[in-house]
């Protein structure tokens, strides 16, 4: 039981402590056995009458505390009682604490833990009590003590944390700190602690981080100095040591589980019982050891992932080598390295065939399967990160411009994209579903993005645009628009104002067909049905006709009529007739084998050929080139094809095209089919076209090119040589990369042309000639 | 006087004057004095009577009814002492409720500072500030019942060393 001695008299030094020291010692030894109010309050009262007792009693002084400020009359000035009490309390503390200390001895590891941490967890309980029975002290002498600038004095409970560090915790605390970091080990080995010891070691030395210039902030220096240190420097050892036998016993993947798992279990270490600042210490550390330490053998197995597609592995890999700076670099270059060989292998695979047949299906296919490959491999196992696909772009531009199928010219993989949009875009039975075309509309576009030689690309679409549109072969004018907005947005307005005034000049066409009917039907009683398309020479990619024609004279009236019709109209426009790109419908009621008669679908040409024949059934090959005014060539041609249809057949010579032959026409025409396609483009044709278009690039290549240097030139007036050319590189880098011996070139034609000129005394430096 | 029984279910603790005589008050009046209110907190509830060595009776009571009609007021921090010491006004309520006798405001303000109530320590001693505000010496010693013990050459001392302060 406790006792309730009675109050002191208020005055009486030695009888106030004793009176005090007893209920302070209950408080800290005792306090389960409970506490009485009034035992508090008298302890409280104990201390005020103390406190009080030099204004009761006006004539008594206590020890003056020295000091500034102490110079007044102790009579007069405001004394304040206390400083006795203060230092019996911080001498019983002391005492206390030794004594607990000295019981220490006798623990070691998780004993002692266990005795630090229970006494730990007394002695602040009843030190919080201690505090507050303290109060008056607190608010009054304390007070006054701290406003006046000594530091040395504490309020009662940071006094009580200030004892405890000093008599208790440096002593102790090399010891306790060996006891945490076994236990810790131990965790680390698979065995499961009482982690609760740890967690309140940890708050107890962060508790004791006080300030010294402030007693009311805290800081964390004493819990990082004796926790933090020890505990990160014993991680770097334990994985240290850990890391480098597993690597030597197991395979690079089982190492990087193994680093995984690791680093998760720090992660949750701290989340669990350490003080969240050592976060950042412990991780790093460990990063190091765990993960810096053995880049090297990760790089190494990196290749062997990839070949095996290893999408876990790398995806750890790469979380793993993300957490040090530069983990990542070399990886980055072995996987740019591995796309390119993976899209050269693709392409060399389709390109048995050789690059002359290539199907720009199967072509642009395989491209789109090895980036669709990698960029999956960015997005899941490297998580989208900007290196990744940095080095994906580089390796699909070197592929996709440099393989076996493009091994003369970089300029074949637009072409071949160009035509795989043509063969998308065109009326055909393969076209595919609207949604399904937008997705490989993009595709291309993916495909496009690496192209170097946009202009090359410009060049094809816009011919293959042209014949769909002149032949109404178009499959869908959504699906050409949505193309072209995808090149714009790509390339710019610039890219594709031409194919879009291509459009323009179709929708104008059509009204003016509509108009000519319109008046026809009022003038004449028009026989032939006539559509004209009138197009401007400077948008559509088409070449004039190498050879002269007669217009037949069923269609002559009319033609003169449209003639005359569009001049009136557009005063002072010149039309250019291009009949080799025109066609017809001709009825044939003469054929024995059908009452219907059939319809033969015809070239302008062969129309011209054909209706000869309605004055006479037989004639040479010199009668139809006077009567018709074609070359002999085109005549050719055009006749080889009726001969092969059937529809004429040769009665004399033995090949088409041979001065004297005679062609005469068929009576017994047979077909199946009522409508007869004999407007067939000749083989050799589409080749020369082809060889065509990409001169024309050259051409195209060295006026934009020139255009380019005196823009630049205009600009800057003077530039070195190398500079210039850099310029002229970035300026038309978006449509192909020029070669450097051209550009040297269109320089000395602009020299020559006195666009610019050298300037005197400066080697390699021109200027603008304005 | 009717105590606001919304708070904590009515728990009561019993206070003890010095002259024995037992006031049940409800645990938010009593934590108004910063003491008892730890005090609760540190032993905990019990039926205990909690004795108040250094009040008597009658000062209690007052100091009651001063916690009982604040019960609810927010509890001071330390950020607002400046605030509090250029602030004089003291509300109607507090101003009627010291309106005593001198030696009672005495004895309020001491068992106010015992107990740890410091507001109204604080509005205590702003009363017996206004008390000397505008008073000659003279006035304040009749005010107080303070004797002169000074010598003439020490007020004249006093008076030199503090004519700064002067009003002009």
């Amino acid at each position: 039981m406790e006792t309730n001695p009675a109050l002191p008299p208020p005055n009486d030094l030695s009888a106030t402590w004793a009176f005090l020291e007893s209920g302070i010692n209950h408080i800290m030894n005792r306090l389960e056995e409970g506490l009485s109010y009034k035992r508090y309050m008298d302890l409280y009262t104990g201390i005020y009458n103390y406190c009080t007792s030099s204004r009761m009693n006006p004539g008594f002084t206590s020890e003056p505390l020295a000091g500034p400020g102490s110079n007044l009359n102790n009579n007069r000035g405001a004394n304040l009682m206390g400083s006795d009490l203060y230092q019996n309390l911080q001498r019983y503390l002391e005492r206390h604490l030794h004594e607990i200390r000295g019981n220490s001895a006798q623990y070691m590891d998780e004993n002692l833990l266990r005795y630090y941490t229970r006494n730990w967890e007394k002695y602040t309980t009843a030190s919080s009590y201690v505090h507050h029975v303290f109060r008056y002290l607190n608010r009054h002498w304390v007070k006054r003590e701290i406003d006046e600038g000594r530091k040395t004095v504490y309020d009662v409970y940071t006094l009580t944390l200030v004892s405890w560090r000093d008599h208790m915790f440096m002593h102790v605390e090399r010891n306790v700190m060996t006891a945490v970091l076994k236990l810790i080990e131990r965790q680390r080995n698979g065995e499961s602690v009482e982690t609760s010891l740890v967690k309140s070691v940890v708050e107890s030395f962060v508790a004791l981080g006080l300030d010294d210039a402030d007693s009311t902030k805290s800081t964390l220096d004493v819990y990082k100095e004796h926790f933090q240190k020890p505990f990160v420097e014993s991680s770097e050892v334990y994985y240290k040591a850990e890391s480098e036998k597993f690597v030597t016993e197991n395979s690079v993947t089982e190492y990087m589980k193994k680093a995984e798992t690791r680093l998760a279990e720090e992660e949750n270490r701290v989340q669990m019982y350490l003080h969240q600042s050592t976060h950042k210490p412990l991780i790093t550390t460990c990063e190091n050891v765990l993960v810096k330490n053995h880049t090297e053998i990760m790089w190494d197995e990196f290749q062997n992932l990839l070949n095996a597609d290893k999408m876990e592995d790398l995806h750890r890999m790469y979380s793993l080598l993300s957490r040090i700076p530069e983990g990542l670099d070399p990886l980055r270059t072995r996987f740019e390295n591995h796309v390119r060989i993976a899209g050269l292998n693709a392409i060399e695979k389709v390109a048995d065939q050789g690059s002359e047949n290539m199907e720009p299906k199967t072509y642009v296919d395989a491209l789109l399967e090895v980036h669709k490959k990698y960029n999956d491999m960015v997005t899941t196992a490297f998580r989208g990160e900007a290196g990744f696909v940095a080095s994906l772009d580089k390796a699909c531009r070197e592929f996709v411009n440099r393989n076996k199928v493009c091994k003369s010219s970089t300029s074949k993989s637009p072409e071949l994209l160009a035509r795989f949009c043509d063969s998308l875009l065109r009326k055909s039975s393969k076209n595919p579903e609207e949604g399904d075309l937008e997705d490989v509309l993009n595709n291309i576009m993916t495909v496009f993005k690496y192209v170097e030689d946009k202009d090359v690309f410009q060049k094809f679409y816009s011919k293959m645009l042209a014949k769909r549109l002149v032949n109404g072969t178009s499959a869908s004018e959504d699906a050409e628009s949505s193309m072209i907005s995808k090149l714009k947005e790509a390339c710019g307005f610039e890219y594709t104002s031409k194919l879009q005034r291509m459009f323009t000049d179709m929708g104008l066409s059509k009204d003016l067909n509509d108009q000519f009917k319109e008046r026809s039907s009022v003038e004449s009683n028009e026989q032939v049905d006539f559509t004209v398309l009138v197009l401007g020479t400077a948008s559509w990619p088409l070449q004039p006709s190498t050879t002269n024609f007669t217009i037949p004279e069923e269609v002559e009236r009319t033609f003169q009529r449209f003639k005359m019709f569009y001049q009136n109209k557009h005063s002072g426009r010149k039309l250019n007739w291009l009949f080799h790109l025109s066609k017809g419908e001709l009825k044939a009621n003469y054929c024995k084998a059908s009452k219907t008669g059939y319809t033969f679908q015809v070239s302008t040409y062969q129309m011209g050929i054909l209706l000869q024949y309605n004055k006479d059934t037989s004639y040479t090959f010199e009668d139809l080139k006077t009567s018709t005014d074609l070359s002999s060539d085109v005549l050719t041609g055009s006749l080889s094809t009726l001969v092969k249809a059937k529809v004429l057949n040769i009665t004399k010579g033995a090949a088409v095209g041979e001065p004297s032959s005679r062609y005469d026409l068929n009576m017994d025409f047979k077909s199946k089919k009522v409508r007869i396609q004999l407007n067939v483009p000749v083989k050799s044709e589409q080749k020369v076209e082809v060889e065509e278009t990409h001169k024309t690039v050259e051409e195209d290549r060295k006026l934009l090119m020139q255009a380019a240097i005196v823009r630049i030139m205009k600009t800057r007036k003077t530039l070195k040589h190398v500079v210039l050319v850099q310029e002229v590189i970035a300026q038309l880098s978006n449509r192909f990369k020029p070669k450097i011996p051209d550009i040297k070139k269109c320089i000395d034609v602009l020299l020559e042309k006195e666009y610019i000129e050298r300037v005197e005394g400066q080697k390699d430096m021109f200027s603008y000639v304005a | 006087m009717s105590t606001n029984a919304s708070n904590s279910e009515n728990k009561k603790v019993t206070l003890k004057s010095c002259d024995d005589v037992e006031f049940k008050v409800d645990i938010p009046v009593a934590s108004r004095s910063i003491l008892l209110k730890n005090m609760i907190e540190d032993v905990g509830e019990t039926d205990q009577s909690i004795p108040l060595p250094n009040v008597n009776e009658k000062v209690l009571k007052k100091v009651l009814e001063w916690c009982e009609h604040h019960v609810n007021d927010p509890q001071p921090t330390n950020d607002d002492d400046d605030s509090r010491r250029r602030n004089t006004e003291i509300d109607d309520w507090d101003q009627r409720f010291l309106n005593v006798e001198q030696d009672m405001l005495f004895e309020i303000i001491l068992a106010a500072n015992y107990l740890d109530i410091k507001p109204l320590l604080d509005i205590g001693c702003k009363t017996v500030a206004n008390m000397i505000k505008g008073k000659s010496p003279e006035e304040i010693r009749s005010t107080f019942n303070i004797v002169n013990d000074f010598t003439p050459e020490e007020e004249e001392q006093i008076r030199k060393e503090n004519e700064w302060a002067e009003d002009r």
